[in-house]
């Protein structure tokens, strides 16, 4: 049940999805990832992708424009 | 209530807007703009203009180049920034993305992470700048105006986006993952 967390702030789309795929794939079963993002698409792009895997996905906006993205590998 | 909770700010306000919704209100605005100023939309032409005034601020004499040499060029950058109407739309949109952007209170100063960054940035604008040019249009001017206005131009275009935007990916995957 480890925590990772993945600083994607200043990255432009499609690289917060890209590392966010790539990252996941280390994790095991019952991990979390919290994504820090700072571009708006991507807040859009990368809890649609994990939804679409499965994954439980909780996003919360931490400041301006600023927001954390929990995803917990459910298999 | 604060603001933050109510449902028709964040439906409106915060929460980005549909695909579906942003093309019908960019094909209605944009039937505005071609009826209003008789000119088809575009956006990087004026930024050549743009350069074309800073570089005579300077010092430099662009009216004896050959691209503004050309007639609706040449009156152009005679008849100045406010009389230029994509001059104006390209502020319009600068202020419009800034005011949705305050509204969603979403702005926020982003640090530059690495010099990788820098570098891209500049050789892609570099090369968009360009091509822009020699395509008479971006994305803008010559595929959605070309498109719209039914000219074969606009689809050769949208091909040749396809065909960039993938060696771009491998290059994107290659440099920056």
């Amino acid at each position: 049940m480890a925590e990772y967390r993945l600083d994607c702030l200043g990255e432009a789309c499609p690289v917060p999805l890209l590392k966010t795929q790539k990252k996941m794939e280390t994790l095991k079963v019952g991990d979390i990832l919290i994504v820090e993002i700072d571009h708006s698409c991507a807040v859009k792009n990368v809890p649609e992708w994990a939804r679409k895997e499965g994954y439980n996905v909780e996003i919360e906006e931490v400041d301006d424009g600023q927001w954390e993205i929990y995803i917990e590998k459910t298999k | 209530m604060k603001i933050q909770d109510n449902p028709y700010y964040k439906k409106l306000l915060k929460d980005p807007w549909s695909y579906t919704s942003g093309a019908v209100i960019l094909a209605l605005l944009n039937i505005g703009l071609l009826a209003s100023t008789g000119k088809a939309w575009g956006v990087t032409t004026p930024f050549s203009y743009w350069g074309a005034w800073i570089y005579k601020v300077l010092g430099g004499n662009p009216e004896s180049w050959f691209y503004f040499q050309q007639k609706a060029h040449a009156e152009a950058i005679k008849a100045g920034f406010w009389m230029d109407a994509h001059s104006v739309s390209n502020l319009g949109i600068i202020f419009g993305a800034f005011l949705a952007t305050l509204l969603a209170s979403q702005f926020k100063i982003k640090k530059i992470k690495s010099w990788k960054q820098v570098v891209a940035a500049i050789i892609g604008g570099l090369l968009m700048g360009y091509g822009a040019r020699i395509s008479f249009g971006c994305n803008i001017g010559a595929l959605f105006s070309g498109v719209a206005s039914m000219s074969l131009h606009g689809w050769v275009f949208m091909i040749f986006i396809f065909v960039g935007a993938f060696i771009g990916s491998k290059l994107l995957v290659k440099y920056f993952m």
